[in-house]
């Protein structure tokens, strides 16, 4: 093992002594970013910055029909001056200034989708980690209730009794994913539990709140970390695939999913770079959902990370 | 243990009828009924009324739910309130396609995830672990619509070796069924295995910041014994939870995989069963998705329990 | 497309279009030197015009090659696919109806019928009685005779209070179906009707046997037996050994649907299916430049519109009605949304399609922001919802560019995109603003009878015109050409115009669409009847393998 980034890291953490992680307590973590990280933290921000701004940069509106074709290549003039610098859709609008526009949709309701099912899941699956009993066979058993039920279907049933809109998107969202991250959270509390600094806790007679505090959540975190950029990247599939059966976005609002969807066809028989239409705003899905994961491996890495690789 | 998984299945029948309820007041929720839908733009008041009382439709909701609690609890699914067929001819052919499709999926996926995911654990930080992480992230982002596409674009219609729709009609032969599922097995495989190899991996890294395994660092145990020996069998909880919940999502969630390759299976049935307001179908399929999702929860449970000796008798 | 350079084209080669051209100009009698004068003035080379004529004369005249199976998929199934004649609503039931069913009277392609099972039928002077003699020769599949019993139970089924009949209202105006010997049946009229046989034709009215309330063995007369059921997922008929007349040329059919449109083509261009339903405009060039595989575009009357419902505001103001046909940009939609595979349409629901009841001076509404800029300030509106689901393609699309070209007018018009299902039940004739589609029907009077009759159930905008009414019916009774084209004209004015004290319709009807499906080139023998999709869904038991 002597890949370079490998080697760097070790030294970066030499002057650090195993002892410092030593199972007394819950291993104190810097973060520190690995050149992945780093082009996480751009890309991510990247988006970031155009959810906020893209309205105002994008050449077009996300909803000009600019009358000149649909599945034009990339580079293909407009008249009245202008160039379809990523092609054309399907309803002859510009899809470069379409996935800046969706950059806001998709971004913003993913973060906020997953943060809320972040909130939901995680406190009820430590919580019924922690308190066992009639606490954990409650939630538990509506949670299984969801979780056994298709998410495609939860969304379909969910979406069309109340309609169509982003805030109704979001609460879909965050309460179908809530229910997988209350499984995974609930089953690491159980593992946490039984861990002997937990019970040594438990023998001083901490409180229930300081355990979950200072033991259960900062040990749970990493692997959940790793599962919240999944769960993002589900949430932002989730989406799509409610365009696939005709709902999701509200046309003729920009979101990625739904691009890939609706130009779709465009690989079948679109000419030259015009059948990249649904190419495009995949790469921007799967740029930021990518990034996204890139810094939450750095996130994780870091405790079990560090000790792996004292051991090369 | 024994007394454990009993607990279980009665907590999983808790759980299936709980969902009964749940399936029960939601599809009732949507707009329209079964009588609006299949008459479509072609109904009246009256051929409506018709419909409705030549398929029990206008008896009172209570009164419907028990009757299908009750026939249900005897054995019988019922009759499709949409086309008239019985639920049990509905669903008999397309529950073995789904539980074809499944297993396989299941057997090559499961094994190459883990075995990925370990790899990728041995080495973090490593080219092997950075491959793996940009291929599995870059395959989990991308919609499964987009891949399902694009795969029968290339494979059927550009080269032509695979046909585009997944035929498994009963009188194919072996050849014809292996190529007709080769396409939804090969998405399949790649939409479920980035998820279970990141949680593997992550899994796996989280157990080695354990005391125990410090100690056995300290003690100068080698790193593939220690991952293999110790940390994979501290991880498998976790793991199987990832592994149960995409089983699950593989019977009863490929909603889109099975449109596009026309793969007669449940979960499209369960979609179609929701877009008529089929309610006695869409609880059969809510009945055999709950099923399915609790026994690979048991077993999920049983294993982790098995696995790791600390759960087994929690204080 | 280069394979063309290398030989003589044949009708093959050449657009689906011009096919139709040159194959309907031979249809109608046109001599093989002024066909070729077309294409010679298309800018045909005179070795190559010749040799497309050749090839489409071949076309039209080669027999029928017997054996064979064939694959069709439509777009649209699931549980609730029936083999009910009278539930039928959709392509994939159609089409079953035609293999495992017969009607009385069959529809030809320029929608004069001819005799199906009724070997003969006429009506008496005024069309307010017609006899309907039932051939004797036919057996249904269990092998029981065909009766006149028979034909009673099934027209039975369209009536009364029980009746589940999706075509219920076409019938409405016959009093009664009277038994006259055993292989006899007569049509008594409330008043004249001369459309009787036509409507008979339509999937809804095969002929099933006496009694029968079990619909899952398609126990009828048609051209292929049940071997297989699955609904969602196929239905399997094998040709009927003891059919009445020449019969199916294949040996077996097989009938299922690909939901995604981009799945369905794809199975199309690689081979494994024979026959698609609904194949995309947008993908036409794609399956024209592979070879193997064709487009068949047949013209017809069927259209979608918004419907502004005219009980209710914004659509009870016919400024606002006005300021919607305005901002139509009706040959743009032909172009990009339908890509040229449909007609323009003028607000008004027959078109040329339908022959000589179709209005043809009147003048079509142009693209024209200043007058739809002066509608909409009289009527004051300035936001409005429209509800929009795709229940014909391209719907969606031309609703989004009405709403560019209403922002442009200072019209906020919202899109609130809604689910498919439920859609009839719940939105549209419900909500102020919503979006229809109609199949063609077989004659103006029909059409105008179901969607625009003040008493109408499906009168998409509410629109009360009680004159109009009236003349509706009044009009099944004129037998004087002139008059009658006048009436009609008439009426098509009220619906697309209106007057100031009487406004129109409040439909606004951009196009009318062609049915653009896709097919084998080793299947021939498909009809081009303009009601409904691959020639009105009368394939089955035509169509041949030309590798048989």
């Amino acid at each position: 093992m002597t890949d370079t980034t490998q080697s760097e890291m070790t030294d970066n953490d030499q002057e650090k002594t195993i002892y410092d992680e030593l199972p007394d307590a819950p291993p104190k973590k810097t973060l520190k970013l690995t050149w992945t990280g780093k082009l996480g933290v751009v890309v991510v921000a990247f988006w970031v910055i155009m959810a906020v701004i893209g309205p105002w940069v994008a050449p077009y509106d996300q909803a000009e029909i600019l009358d000149m074709d649909s599945y034009l290549p990339p580079g293909a003039e407009i008249d009245g001056g202008g160039t379809h610098w990523l092609g054309s859709d399907k309803n002859e609008r510009d899809i470069l200034s379409r996935i800046m526009w969706g950059a806001r949709m998709t971004v913003g309701i993913s973060f906020i989708a997953t943060l809320l099912a972040y909130m939901l899941g995680v406190t009820a699956g430590i919580a019924a980690a922690v308190k066992k009993g009639w606490t954990d066979m409650i939630l538990s058993r509506i949670n299984d209730a969801i979780l056994s039920l298709p998410t495609i279907m939860l969304g379909l049933l969910i979406v069309v009794a109340l309609g169509s809109s982003i805030p109704i998107l979001i609460f879909t969202a965050a309460v179908i994913y809530a229910s997988s991250v209350y499984r995974i959270a609930r089953a690491y509390g159980q593992e946490i539990m039984v861990m002997d600094y937990v019970e040594s806790a438990q023998a001083r007679g901490e409180t229930i709140w300081w355990i979950i505090f200072r033991e259960v959540l900062p040990n749970a975190a990493m692997p959940l970390a790793t599962d919240f950029g999944l769960r993002l990247v589900f949430v932002v599939l989730f989406i799509s695939s409610l365009s696939f059966l005709g709902l999701g976005i509200q046309p003729p609002n920009a979101d990625w999913g739904s691009m890939v969807r609706g130009n779709l066809e465009a690989m079948q028989f679109a000419e030259g770079f015009g059948a990249w239409a649904p190419i495009w705003p995949a790469l921007a899905i799967a740029s930021f959902t990518i990034a996204i994961n890139l810094i939450v491996d750095d996130i994780s890495a870091k405790s079990g990370g560090d000790l792996a690789k004292k051991m090369i | 243990m024994q007394r454990m998984v009993f607990q279980r299945i009665l907590i999983g029948i808790v759980t299936l009828w709980v969902v009964s309820v749940l399936v029960f007041l939601m599809t009732n929720a949507l707009p329209g009924d079964v009588a609006q839908i299949v008459l479509g733009q072609s109904a009246t008041p009256e051929s409506l009324a018709a419909y409705r009382a030549e398929r029990g439709l206008d008896q009172p909701l209570l009164f419907q739910y028990f009757g299908w609690l009750g026939d249900m609890l005897t054995g019988n699914l019922g009759t499709s309130k949409a086309g008239g067929a019985t639920i049990s001819s509905l669903i008999a052919g397309r529950l073995g396609n789904t539980m074809f499709l499944a297993a396989l999926v299941a057997v090559i996926s499961v094994p190459l995830s883990v075995a990925l995911g370990l790899l990728a654990a041995m080495y973090p930080g490593t080219w092997i672990d950075r491959a793996l992480t940009f291929g599995t992230l870059a395959l989990i982002s991308v919609p499964d619509f987009f891949i399902a596409t694009f795969a029968v674009l290339f494979l059927a219609v550009n080269l032509g070796w695979l046909p585009a729709i997944a035929n498994v009609a009963p009188e194919n032969t072996f050849w014809e069924m292996a190529r007709g599922i080769a396409m939804p097995l090969i998405v399949l495989v790649i939409v479920v295995a980035a998820q279970m190899i990141r949680m593997t991996r992550a899994g796996i890294l989280n157990v080695m910041n354990s005391p125990y395994i410090e100690m056995a660092i300290l003690k100068g145990v080698r790193r593939k014994r220690i991952i293999l020996r110790h940390a994979f069998f501290n991880t498998i909880g976790p793991i199987v939870n990832v592994i149960a919940l995409n089983l699950a999502y593989l019977v009863s969630g490929v909603v889109i995989v099975e449109t596009i390759f026309s793969y007669p299976g449940l979960a499209k049935l369960m979609i179609d069963g929701v877009q008529t307001r089929d309610l006695p179908l869409v609880q059969a399929c809510a009945m055999i998705f709950c099923g399915t999702y609790v026994v690979l929860i048991i077993l999920a449970d049983v294993a982790a329990i098995l696995a790791n000796p600390r759960l087994r008798n929690p204080k | 497309m280069t394979e063309i350079k290398n030989k003589l084209p044949t009708v093959a080669n050449l657009s689906a279009t011009d096919r139709e051209t040159i194959e309907t100009g031979l249809r109608r009698g046109a001599n093989r030197r002024e066909v070729m004068s077309w294409l010679i003035a298309a800018g045909a080379s005179i070795a190559a015009a010749g040799s497309i004529v050749t090839s489409a004369g071949e076309a039209l005249a080669a027999t029928p090659k017997k054996g064979g199976r064939i694959k069709f998929a439509s777009d649209l199934h699931g549980p609730s696919d029936t083999l009910d004649p009278g539930l039928n609503t959709s392509t994939i039931d159609y089409t079953r109806g035609r293999s495992f069913y017969n009607s009385l009277c069959q529809i030809n392609d320029d929608l004069s019928t001819r005799p199906e099972l009724a070997e003969e039928f006429s009506a008496n002077a005024d069309n307010s009685e017609w006899t309907f003699k039932i051939r004797k020769d036919v057996k249904f599949h269990d092998g029981s005779p065909l009766t006149a019993d028979d034909v009673i139970y099934s027209m039975s089924r369209h009536y009364g209070e029980k009746s589940t009949s999706t075509a219920k209202t076409l019938v409405a105006d016959v009093k009664e179906w009277k038994k006259v010997d055993s292989h006899t049946v007569k049509a008594i009229m409330q008043g004249p009707n001369a459309d009787l046989p036509v409507i008979l034709g339509t999937p809804q009215f095969k002929i099933i046997k006496d009694g029968t309330t079990e619909f899952q063995t398609a126990n009828g007369t048609g051209p292929f037996t049940l071997k297989e059921f699955s609904p969602g997922v196929r239905s399997i008929g094998v040709r009927n050994k003891h059919y009445w007349r020449e019969g199916a040329n294949v040996d077996e059919i097989e009938i299922t649907a690909i939901t995604d449109k981009v799945a369905r083509t794809s199975a199309l261009l690689s081979g494994d299916i024979d026959l698609m339903q609904a194949l995309d405009p947008k993908a036409i060039k794609k399956v024209e430049g592979t070879s193997g595989v064709g487009v068949w575009s047949v013209a017809s009357g069927a259209y979608f519109g918004i419907c502004a419902m005219t009980h209710t505001a914004p659509g009870n103001n016919p400024d606002f009605v006005k300021a919607l046909q305005y901002i139509q940009r009706r040959k743009k939609i032909i172009k990009s949304v339908l890509k040229g595979q449909g007609t323009v349409g003028n607000d008004n629901p027959i078109n040329v399609a339908y022959g000589a009841d179709h209005c043809a001076d009147m003048v079509v509404k142009e693209h024209d922001l200043d007058k739809a800029k002066f509608h909409l300030k009289k009527s004051g509106v300035t936001v409005a919802e429209l509800n929009v689901a795709e229940v014909a393609p391209g719907i969606t699309d031309t609703c989004l560019l009405a709403q560019r070209e209403a922002k442009k007018i200072g019209l906020d018009l919202q899109i609130k995109k809604v689910p498919n299902d439920g859609y009839w039940g719940a939105v549209w004739m419900k909500t102020p603003l919503n979006v229809v589609s109609w199949n063609m029907r077989p004659s103006a009077n029909v059409m105008l009878n179901l969607a625009f009759a003040p008493d109408a159930p499906w009168n998409d905008t509410l629109w009360k015109n009680e004159r109009f009414g009236k003349m509706l019916v009044e009009v099944r009774g004129v037998t004087d050409a002139a008059k009658r084209a006048e009436m009609y004209c008439e009426m098509q004015k009220m619906i697309s115009e209106g007057t100031d004290e009487f406004p129109g319709s409040g439909m606004i009807i951009p196009a009318h669409r062609n049915y653009v499906d896709g097919k084998s080139d080793k299947v021939e023998g498909i009809s081009r009847m303009p009601l409904g999709s691959l020639g009105g869904y009368e394939w089955p038991e035509f169509c041949w393998r030309t590798d048989a």
